[in-house]
């Protein structure tokens, strides 16, 4: 394979325009994707390798664009959670969440949200992390061979998607959460499947730990491999587990508690080390750290309230009173046929998703559409230091870099 | 369904970030693309080491700065800390207004290697050149593609749907007739596709000779660009290529 060619000559990448342009003697170009099995969605990236060293990669993206930002714009305020929640969809509800704080925040309500929708959010939020992590684990798991992972992490997985069936109507992406609170409240019978769940799950974690934790073969995989430095991680902006570990604690429910979080005894699990098996460490002590959280929420959810404010300008009106109250009835066709209005300005809200900060930055020109709704996507920085981890690796171990980094296309390519 | 945004009525504001209500999350600075380099290297430096995203906005009508490229930093240690040494870090919002005619400004890829994406995202959408990047190519859109979808003034479903009314399948297949650039008619689409039906590769094409001839008469359409698009939408369009009788 010691083929010269011209800079710009694009016939060598299968006729990518990409900035491979530095070929020397025994170097060459492999594409990887899109269509690949382990780069968890639709992710090119154009390497160069000398023997099996990885000298350059360059990333592509876009494969999975379909104008989220650019739908939500022309949807209400109300329904534009709809494509919002198909961004990252492995944790729809951290996507909604995020949107309506900032939607609230604009509106001057988010404080009179009340505790128990806040306390459900809360529950939502760390059940969607926990199944989100399910899905790196056991994908990541495979990546390198281990299969059997796989199956425990879905049927986790699968139970919890149940609870938000059983919540909101949908598995994947339910509209629960809306502005001012809930869609309705947690149906009878909700609690003991919860309570189901978080009986199994700690076997169950103890059962993927023994796995693959101690397992020769996955820490050989992953020990050393693809190592960020602290500095090099705040440079490249990287957030969520890559940060942790890489040694700097930073976590949006500890540095600005949304929803009340401040209410809650838990752990930002750190390591210092930097290398793919800190990040699967980080991530599997933030699952346990979530049910942490998850049991204390529980024991707060038997005490019935509220889950919507009560100003039904934002929040429709409860279903019995429409017929006997003229207001209500006005109020609820006003948030039918136009949503509400928003007053004008400009803010920026940050949750903790799976993956890192999840930021979205909404402008309301005083219209009952957002005027714009710009998201901080926390998959397409992690992925990015893609360009920086894989130099110097084995080709072999780029599977094991992708998978550490835990990227989800819709999210990066929006 | 209303395909963009028209400004309300009730609305005056052109730039609703001017006007916004008291919310405390961020300090707010606002600077001209001369200013944007300095200002964000003096914030660097300052310990705002993180940039944790640039994003766009389009207010057309806004004068004299019709973009906004807005700029997230965190105040971030640049070594291993704890949850107590990172405690509550400072957010600033450097918003840069950029003018309609002149849409450029000065990249920070050099500043902040996480740039690069981010700026390349906005040079797609908006069509905001960034000055010094070394790789200012399109990301998310294909790379020929044409017009700035986060524009204002796009349309939602693209600009080659919008001008045809009613598109029969054919019309707005792009796997025919090779991605519509936008600004094209309806005629031209139709040229286009027939062109695309003339090509031997094209899987449609029964054999290359009678590909050939059907480059003027593709299923009997009237190619010359005298038909209005109304009349092209109503013409069947002859997708699996059988013989004209």
């Amino acid at each position: 394979m010691t083929t010269a060619t011209t800079p710009g000559d694009t016939t060598q990448t299968g006729g990518y325009a990409v900035d491979v342009v530095e070929r020397t003697e025994n170097r060459m170009v492999l594409s990887m994707g899109p269509q690949h099995p382990s780069t968890h969605g639709v992710l090119q990236v154009i390497t160069e390798i000398q023997g099996e060293n990885i000298t350059k990669a360059s990333p592509e993206i876009g494969y999975l664009h379909t104008g989220i930002e650019k739908s939500a714009e022309n949807l209400f305020w109300s329904q534009a959670s709809t494509v919002i929640e198909r961004m990252d969809y492995l944790s729809p509800l951290t996507n909604a969440l995020c949107y309506y704080l900032a939607v609230e925040k604009l509106l001057g309500i988010d404080a009179q949200i009340p505790e128990r929708a806040n306390q459900v959010r809360v529950l939502l939020s760390e059940l969607s992390r926990i199944a989100s992590h399910c899905v790196w684990l056991g994908t990541g798991g495979i990546d390198i061979g281990a299969l059997t992972p796989f199956f425990y992490c879905f049927d986790l997985r699968e139970r919890i998607l149940d609870l938000f069936e059983a919540s909101g109507g949908a598995r994947m992406h339910p509209n629960y959460i809306r502005v001012g609170g809930l869609r309705d409240d947690l149906p009878e019978g909700f609690l003991g499947r919860l309570d189901a769940v978080i009986a199994m799950f700690e076997p169950r974690m103890r059962d993927l730990r023994g796995l693959l934790q101690k397992n020769p073969i996955f820490q050989d995989r992953t020990i050393d491999i693809g190592i960020i430095s602290a500095d090099d991680a705040v440079a490249w902006s990287l957030t969520g587990p890559v940060l942790r570990a890489s040694g700097i604690a930073y976590d949006v429910r500890k540095a600005f508690p949304y929803s009340g979080y401040g209410e809650y005894e838990f752990d930002v699990p750190v390591r210092t080390e930097g290398d793919a098996y800190a990040r699967f460490l980080v991530r599997l002590d933030e699952m346990d750290e979530s049910m942490r959280i998850i049991r204390q929420v529980r024991k707060r959810l038997d005490a019935p309230g509220p889950v919507q404010i009560a100003d039904t300008k934002f929040a429709p009106p409860p279903k019995e009173t429409i017929a006997l109250s003229m207001e209500a009835l006005i109020h609820h066709f006003k948030l039918v046929s136009e949503s509400f209005r928003v007053p004008p300005g400009d803010v920026y809200q940050a949750v903790e998703g799976p993956r890192g900060e999840l930021g979205y930055y909404v402008v309301s020109n005083g219209d009952n559409r957002p005027w714009r709704v710009r998201t901080r996507p926390p998959s397409m920085y992690n992925l990015q230091v893609l360009k920086k981890l894989a130099i110097g690796e084995l080709i072999a171990d780029m599977v094991v870099m992708i998978g550490s980094l835990d990227p989800v296309f819709g999210e990066v390519d929006r | 369904m209303p395909s963009s945004q028209a400004p309300p009525a009730g609305a005056t504001a052109l730039d609703p970030t001017a006007v916004r209500p008291d919310i405390a999350d961020a300090r707010i600075l606002r600077v001209t693309p001369a200013e944007i380099r300095a200002t964000l290297a003096g914030l660097r430096d300052d310990g705002f080491t993180m940039l944790l995203d640039v994003g766009g906005a389009d207010y057309p009508g806004r004068e004299p700065a019709r973009f906004d490229v807005v700029y997230h930093l965190l105040r971030m240690p640049t070594k291993i800390a704890s949850v107590a040494e990172v405690g509550t870090p400072e957010r600033v919002r450097v918003l840069c207004g950029v003018p309609e005619n002149d849409p450029v400004v000065p990249t920070v890829c050099d500043l902040w290697p996480s740039a690069d994406w981010a700026e390349r995202e906005i040079f797609d959408l908006f069509g905001v050149r960034f000055e010094g990047h070394p790789d200012m190519r399109r990301i998310q859109m294909p790379d020929d593609w044409e017009g700035y979808p986060l524009r204002k003034d796009y349309p939602l479903r693209g600009v080659a749907r919008e001008r045809t009314p009613r598109p029969s399948f054919a019309l707005k297949s792009n796997v025919a007739a090779g991605t519509p650039a936008s600004g094209k008619t309806a005629a031209a689409l139709q040229k286009q596709i027939s062109q695309a039906r003339g090509r031997s590769d094209f899987h449609g094409a029964a054999d290359p000779a009678q590909a050939a001839q059907s480059g003027t008469q593709p299923g009997g359409a009237n190619t010359a660009g005298a038909a209005t698009p109304q009349q092209l939408a109503q013409q069947p369009v002859n997708l699996k290529q059988e013989p004209p009788k």
